[in-house]
């Protein structure tokens, strides 16, 4: 170690010392995306006077990943362990303060305890968690733990040790380490790293770039989001890391714009780092300069693509460029670079600080380490965490997330974002490693898994994906444009109870089709509809034969239908159909004025009836009156049109 | 608009601060103007084109003022899996006009969201920014009712999440039955459950 990486070192400790060895009670609010959507931000001020009244700290902290437990707390006091609670609504942080600071908070906080991050007398262990349990968390070590606006607090448990290794290695070793730890590109490619960063190496110099992908754009996943918003250091760090290696002294983290935590995090982190000499010019006095600078993107999927993204870093239009030049040949403004996803660089530090044989104590043989997964969709529990490569997905949806929630039944698997497919209930027994996913037609991606349960329509979803996928090509090549629209034609169509039996002919040639565009975004596009086609078929060709919708979804195919027209409930819920579509029933004519008395209503009012061309399927009726409002489906005139 | 015109004189002239510029542009005039691509134009050397060009291909730049009052519908997957689609028709019958439009007079405006990854919170929208769910439908019709009247968004309480029936190791389990009944999810389910 370098003196000036022990200086560095032994103030940060004494800076961070309150809060790594409190000694009086200390205070932790999630503050991340998931728990401000929850309100975390008013509970913070709300528990700001209550906790400066208690003689306790109240610290900033990112999240440990309990995303549908947000706003999480976790008090940590001194001699008795951390407890971590939640959800814990602003209103009630005065009670739930004086419960968790009191005598026994094991019984006066019960209502939002969660579990003991550290042991805590009377408390279970939150590693007993469904949620906890089967986690390895090592990129997630930190998280939640430390404030990730603070550099003292990151220095303090390690952070930039593995730089000051580095710098003084040569840099072709370390790119043999990262290379034999195996740890390969985790926005889904898989690519060794060391690899690539040796491609970079070996390219001329004078300017080498590295890109970190943070445009994280497939819906679903917030693995990167929550990296950059709970441990920015271990990002810049790998990247730092990376320049070592590949001979280059200057990056671009590209940041998606939907993630303004994430930005604001990572601007703060970069000038903490600048300011402790951790970037800028000869970093640990070893003569190696770095410096990084943050992009911020503005809202286009195909950015994620690697070149799309050299070129949205460039502030062009993010258009996908063919391969070769590969971008370590001509990358940003065309000099060598070298893209990876931010999780990729995070894994770094972990790897020149435990070697690589430490790195492969988890995984598999094509995927070693661990892998953060964000989780949702269906579940009783989403939310984001780090499991080894290889675990089942079963263990992850169902144990973890604890499967559909009021016992719906799974029905199906969305991974890997908009192109990477969709899988059925039956494949919840996968590994979760690259192969088993390819093997299937699917794709692993970058770690976001949705679970979706018999509620939902596996056409509707291919829907979605194509015209997501439509909306963001790029539109420089025609094959893509022009196929993803045509796609979406045919599965509308299909919606609207128009499908016809060509149309599987026709899916499969608009997958042909795409097959010859120009990157991976249009070639990837059928991979929803494919899925559709293998797995989901008696759906689909129910949905084209019959012209139904098993899941009820589809608006074309169902229909709301009143069967009790005097129900109070349904009277009640006129007020609320954002369309007026529950009307009076007409009266026919005189009411009968012998037989049909029993029958008439007793209120005396006139039947209700939903009025189909008005309403838009909204499903507002049904919740508010579930006994008197029935769905069926809609009753398609098979016209033989020949 | 000067202001705007100040700061963007403090970027470097590089095409690569295109993006920033446009980000700039849009925090401080609220939408990228037809004047706003002629100052960068003319601030970075190159051609209006050349500016309209990636203003138009991303998708968060706007080509028209917001609304007072904007509602992003979240499109991901994980919120159309539980309604999010519903939500949509809702927000469009209510409001009257289609998603990425506004309201005639420009008070309300329905816009496509992407996925940022708050999925526990679905079917949501944001409602200036903030996120609002998970949604019931009923919530739904009353949160577009209450914005058209003008009500202040962000001071309506969000509902909390359900919380999942007890699934946790029983505390018994690891402690034996003596502490077994006052802690543990368990009882956090029957504390804080809707």
């Amino acid at each position: 170690m370098s003196n000036a990486y022990d200086e560095l070192r032994e103030a940060a400790e004494l800076a961070a010392a309150p809060r790594r060895a409190p000694e009086r009670p200390l205070v932790r609010v999630d503050l991340s995306t998931s728990s401000i959507a929850a309100e975390a931000d008013r509970l913070w001020e709300a528990l700001t006077p209550l906790a400066a009244a208690r003689d306790a700290d109240l610290v900033r902290v990112g999240t440990l990943g309990l995303s549908w437990l947000e706003p999480v707390v976790e008090v940590e006091r001194p001699g008795s362990g951390a407890v971590v609670y939640g959800p814990v609504r602003p209103e009630e942080a005065a009670a739930f303060l004086e419960a968790a600071l009191g005598e026994n908070p094991a019984e006066d906080a019960a209502a939002w305890l969660i579990g003991a991050r550290l042991p805590s007398p009377g408390v279970a262990p939150l590693a007993d968690h469904p949620f906890w349990a089967p986690q390895q968390r090592r990129l997630m070590r930190l998280m939640g733990v430390i404030d990730p606006e603070s550099i003292d607090e990151a220095i303090a448990e390690g952070a930039y040790e593995a730089l000051d290794r580095a710098v003084e290695m040569e840099p072709m070793a370390i790119c043999d380490l990262v290379l034999a730890a195996g740890v390969g590109g985790r926005g889904g490619g898989g690519f060794p790293a060391g690899q690539k960063w040796k491609f970079l190496l070996g390219a001329p110099g004078p300017s080498k770039y590295l890109v970190c992908n943070a445009d994280e754009g497939d819906p679903g996943a917030f693995v990167n989001r929550v990296l950059m918003e709970s441990d920015p250091h271990l990002v810049i760090e790998g990247m730092a890391i990376a320049g070592k290696a590949t001979g280059s002294d200057y990056g671009f983290i590209y940041i998606r714009d939907e993630y303004p935590l994430s930005i604001a995090r990572m601007q703060l982190a970069l000038e903490q780092a600048r300011e402790r000499g951790l970037l800028g010019k000869d970093i640990f006095g070893s003569g190696f300069d770095f410096d990084l600078e943050i992009t911020r993107g503005a809202g286009s999927y195909v950015c994620g693509e690697e070149t799309g993204l050299i070129a949205s870093v460039e502030g062009i239009r993010g258009m996908p460029k063919i391969r070769p030049p590969f971008p370590a040949q001509r990358g940003v403004f065309d000099q060598p670079s070298n893209v990876n996803n931010t999780e990729t660089y995070a894994n770094v530090p972990l790897i020149v600080n435990r070697g690589a044989n430490w790195y492969r104590e988890y995984g598999t043989e094509s995927d070693p380490g661990t892998k953060m997964f964000s989780i949702s969709g269906a579940l009783e529990r989403p939310g984001i965490l780090e499991v080894p490569f290889g675990m089942g997905m079963d263990e992850l949806l169902l144990g973890c997330g604890g499967g559909p929630p009021d016992g719906y039944a799974p029905k199906g698997i969305q991974p890997g974002g908009p192109l990477g497919g969709l899988l059925p209930a039956s494949d919840l027994g996968l590994k979760l490693e690259r192969p088993p996913f390819t093997e299937r037609g699917v794709l692993l991606g970058s770690g976001g898994l949705i679970l979706f349960d018999e509620r939902a329509s596996a056409v509707d979803l291919t829907k979605y994906f194509s015209e997501f996928c439509e909306d963001e090509s790029c539109g420089r090549c025609t094959t893509c444009h022009g196929g993803s629209q045509r796609l979406v034609e045919v599965l509308e169509r299909i919606l609207h109870g128009d499908g016809r039996e060509e149309d599987l002919e026709r899916i499969g040639a608009i997958d042909k089709t795409l097959q010859n565009a120009n990157c991976l975004h249009g070639q990837f596009t059928p991979y929803a509809v494919r899925g559709l086609v293998n797995y989901f078929r008696d759906e689909l060709d129910v949905h084209i034969e019959s012209k139904r919708d098993p899941a009820q979804v589809a608006p074309g195919l169902i229909r709301y239908l009143v069967s009790d027209p005097q129900s109070a409930a349904l009277r009640e819920a006129q007020a609320f159909c954002p369309t007026a579509a529950i009307v009076e029933r007409p009266a026919a004519g005189e009411p009968a004025e012998d037989g049909d008395a029993e029958a008439a209503a007793p209120t005396g009012m006139p039947d209700l009836m939903i009025d189909d061309a008005r309403c838009i399927r909204c499903d507002v009726c049904r919740e508010l009156a579930p006994e008197a409002v029935r769905v069926e489906d809609r009753v398609i005139e098979l016209l033989s049109v020949v | 608009m000067e202001r705007f015109a100040g700061l963007l004189e403090q970027l470097p002239r590089q095409q690569g601060e295109m993006l920033r510029a446009l980000h700039l542009a849009q925090e401080e005039l609220g939408w990228i103007s037809r004047d706003a691509i002629r100052l960068i134009a003319r601030h970075l050397r190159v051609s209006e084109a050349q500016v309209y060009g990636p203003a138009t291909f991303y998708a968060e730049f706007r080509h028209s003022p917001p609304p007072k009052t904007l509602v992003t519908w979240c499109s991901g997957p994980s919120c159309r899996v539980v309604g999010g689609d519903r939500v949509r028709r809702i927000f469009e019958a209510e409001f009257g006009c289609r998603l990425g439009e506004n309201t005639e007079d420009d008070e309300l405006g329905l816009w496509l969201g992407q996925c940022n990854g708050t999925c526990e919170r679905a079917p949501m929208v944001w409602v200036n920014g903030r996120v609002v769910g998970p949604l019931t439908m009923l919530e739904t019709v009353k949160l577009a009712r209450r914005l058209k009247d003008g009500e202040d968004p962000i001071a309506w309480p969000r509902r909390p999440i359900k919380i999942a029936p007890a699934t946790f190791v029983a505390a018994e389990q690891v402690y034996g039955a003596e502490h077994g009944s006052g802690h543990g999810s368990g009882a956090s389910s029957e504390g804080t459950g809707q």
